[in-house]
């Protein structure tokens, strides 16, 4: 071989060899939050990227777990244009969106949309993942919330089905309250499992026939007979009845402990993945405990539905690697993984009908309740500070004056209106 | 400028450098933040504008607000009388020489080794009305007849309430270790000889506590006192994760409303104002610690 073609082939090998590095340095970087374990949270996905790059040969997925405790202010940052991955697990889609403007955050996804399997999922996720027309992602986990009740207490004190309505539960819930002198050592009820007592309110105002707001997001109704009938309920089963715990609406508050020493036989709002968590931290309360659908409001029986959902972020220059990456995980038996590995309901019919989400009772309520699942998102940037859960949070001065501090009512329901109007206006 | 003062400001730099970066400069910051409308939800698409003092009038005619900062006082000052008192007392225990003062050494500043976060929730867990070990204790012992609501009981007596005086306690209880480190280093470093002169004149315990001790414990003590208040208007984790600053923003603290006003609501403006209030009260005991020391400097 002489000269010339040694180093023709030398050239060429390079060029090959370039490309081919070239090619393999596309990595994107993704973040999530942890679920359930997070070794096994961390583990699940590694095996979903291994799967990945052997499908791939020119991606490589940078994954990073971030953690919960830093997570909404890291997400607050990355909306203002701190460093954000490429593509992410993403929540509060609405307020992220308005903070970042067109500049930071959330990226809606234009024609890269087609690429993902939208028609699957349920027409109720999909909102999650979907803002002013625009969609951002897909919908990846629920958080379905139905009642949660102890079995034993519900047999010791006679009861043979899970309460249907409001008028039952508070029959019920009186029965199984118990009371040791001036204590109380069982409370019948707890409004809910999670500790933002908004999320309480929210689908008792939805069961009484409410909604906060107008379809736009520009007009707070909250100053109706629904809002007055669902106050009044929370109000009487605290300080009527006396069989929900004042202390619930503190801080400090943890239902968890509380439910499995059998403080507290019922809760009426309960996130679904307590029944995961349950079985594999708790499994000495296993078979002393089941769930139900929401009870039936005077309306009807909608359930807090919060969702999760995988997108891009605004700044990466790799939507479309970030899409096909989205496009991988939004396949059923990935989908499935992730349902599995985090115990949160699925968002695809598909991954709801398989064994894993038949093959307990619960899991079947679980299912069934989904019927009933009311998104929690709603078409408003400003909800999130409408409806947070910290004292001068307006939703939450207004349940605190009404059933803890027992003002009038309508007065709190009023200013409650004209602060959430003023809120709604905020972001106009 | 001298070879040793050359030296000097190289070892100082980096030190100095990362304060101006992550102290100075966030600080500099926070406080033209202050004189702005920055609003999280409209900072992209309506700006940033100067509103002079507008977030700093709008925080103070909220009765919430003030009610917060006189709660941030009064906490800050039972922590560090309640803690202080202990430590002056266990310190000088421990200073003893006697058999098992390791064991109570241990003990004594094992809560150093507890972070705030851990603290608070092991303490939420103790302190729950219906779940209390220290409840049935008193039950048992026939002292009470009903649950104590440590952490939701709303009564007041004039500024105080049960919740505000438990968490005063677990911050109290957090932050005793380091008080009597330092109090412990100082009485380490009185000389024997100032109490065998005691002695000899008669003094009795409580003489020599106040003659001695607490005169050579001065320069320490307002260290200490200096620090504590500083640390105490701005403490935000027990409060934050024990009450939130209920019930009622009856335990609420500046730190805390700050970030319930930037992070829950997202109006960094009023944050940032209520921040300068904040750094306005440090300064204020800063000025004094100061003044003391100087006027102490020139007797």
């Amino acid at each position: 071989m002489n000269l010339t073609k040694k180093l023709a082939l030398l050239a060429f090998s390079s060029t090959m060899a370039i490309a081919s590095v070239a090619k393999a340095e596309t990595t994107i970087d993704f973040w999530s939050q942890p679920y359930g374990d997070q070794i096994k949270w961390q583990e699940s996905y590694e095996a979903l990227i291994e799967k990945y790059e052997a499908s791939q040969s020119d991606v490589k997925v940078n994954f990073e777990i971030l953690p919960w405790s830093d997570s909404r202010t890291k997400w607050l940052a990355i909306a203002q244009g701190g460093a954000a991955p490429d593509c992410a697990d993403m929540w509060w889609l609405h307020s992220f969106s308005a903070i970042g403007g067109d500049k930071y955050g959330p990226m809606p996804l234009g024609d890269l949309a087609s690429k993902l399997p939208i028609d699957e999922f349920y027409p109720g996720a999909m909102q999650d993942a979907s803002w002013r027309g625009d969609i951002y992602g897909v919908p990846w986990r629920g958080d379905v919330r139905l009642m949660l009740y102890r079995s034993d207490a519900m047999k010791e004190a006679g009861i043979e089905d899970a309460p249907d309505t409001w008028d039952e539960v508070v029959e019920v819930a009186k029965k199984l309250t118990v009371r040791d002198g001036n204590n109380v050592t069982r409370w019948g009820y707890g409004f809910g499992t999670s500790a933002k007592i908004v999320d309480w309110l929210m689908p008792l105002y939805w069961q009484a026939g409410g909604e906060f707001m107008t379809e736009d997001g520009k007009t707070a109704t909250i100053d109706n007979d629904a809002m007055r009938t669902a106050l009044k309920w929370m109000h009487d089963m605290v300080n009527v009845h006396k069989v929900a715990d004042p202390d619930s609406f503190e801080k400090g508050y943890v239902a968890r402990p509380l439910f499995v020493a059998n403080r507290v036989a019922m809760f009426g709002s309960a996130e679904q993945a307590w029944g995961k968590r349950m079985e594999a931290e708790n499994p000495e309360v296993n078979g002393l405990w089941s769930f139900a659908r929401s009870a039936k409001g005077p309306e009807d029986r909608d359930s807090f539905s919060g969702a999760g959902y995988l997108g891009v972020l605004r700044g990466t220059e790799k939507a479309e690697a970030c899409v096909n990456w989205l496009s991988f995980l939004a396949k059923d038996e990935n989908m499935q993984a992730l349902s599995e590995a985090s115990g949160n309901v699925a968002t695809k019919p598909a991954v709801m009908a398989s064994e894993f989400w038949t093959d307990r009772p619960y899991k079947l309520v679980v299912a069934e309740a989904l019927q009933d699942a009311h998104t929690s998102q709603h078409p408003a940037p400003a909800w999130s500070a409408v409806s947070t859960s910290e004292p001068g949070g307006i939703l939450y001065d207004m349940i605190y004056s009404t059933v803890i501090e027992q003002k009038d009512m309508d007065e709190a329901i009023k200013k409650a209106q004209g602060l959430m109007q003023a809120e709604l206006d905020r972001t106009e | 400028m001298s070879e040793k003062n050359l030296f000097c400001y190289l070892m100082v730099a980096p030190a100095l450098f990362l304060t101006l970066i992550l102290g100075v400069y966030p600080m500099i910051d926070t406080m033209i933040i202050s004189f702005q409308d920055y609003d999280l939800l409209t900072l992209q698409s309506g700006g940033v504008n100067w509103v002079g003092i507008d977030n700093y009038s709008k925080i103070l005619a909220d009765e919430r607000f003030v009610q917060t900062i006189w709660q941030t006082v009064w906490m800050t000052v039972l922590a560090i009388l309640f803690s202080v008192s202990a430590g002056l007392l266990l310190a000088q225990i421990i200073n003893v020489n006697f058999k098992g003062r390791g064991i109570l050494r241990t003990v004594v500043l094992s809560p150093w080794f507890v972070p705030p976060v851990t603290a608070s929730a092991i303490w939420i867990w103790l302190l729950n009305t219906n779940a209390s070990p220290i409840n049935q204790v008193l039950m048992d012992w026939g002292l009470i007849d009903s649950n104590i609501r440590f952490l939701a009981d709303s009564t007041t007596w004039g500024p105080f309430n049960i919740p505000m005086l438990s968490v005063v306690a677990v911050r109290s209880w957090n932050g005793l270790p380091i008080i009597i480190i330092f109090l412990l280093a100082g009485l380490q470093s009185i000389p024997k000889s100032l109490y065998e002169a005691a002695d000899m004149d008669g003094a009795g315990m409580f003489q020599k506590f106040y003659h001695v001790t607490l005169p050579m414990l001065r320069p320490v003590l307002m260290i200490l006192l200096a620090l504590l208040f500083l640390g105490g208007f701005g403490h935000f984790e027990m409060n934050y994760v024990m009450t939130g600053g209920g019930p009622r923003n009856l335990t609420n603290v500046l730190a805390v409303w700050t970030y319930q006003e930037g992070f829950q609501f997202l109006r960094y403006g009023k944050a940032a104002a209520a921040s300068g209030i904040i750094l306005l009260m440090t300064i204020t005991i800063s000025i004094f610690y100061l003044w003391v020391e100087s006027k102490d400097n020139r007797k």
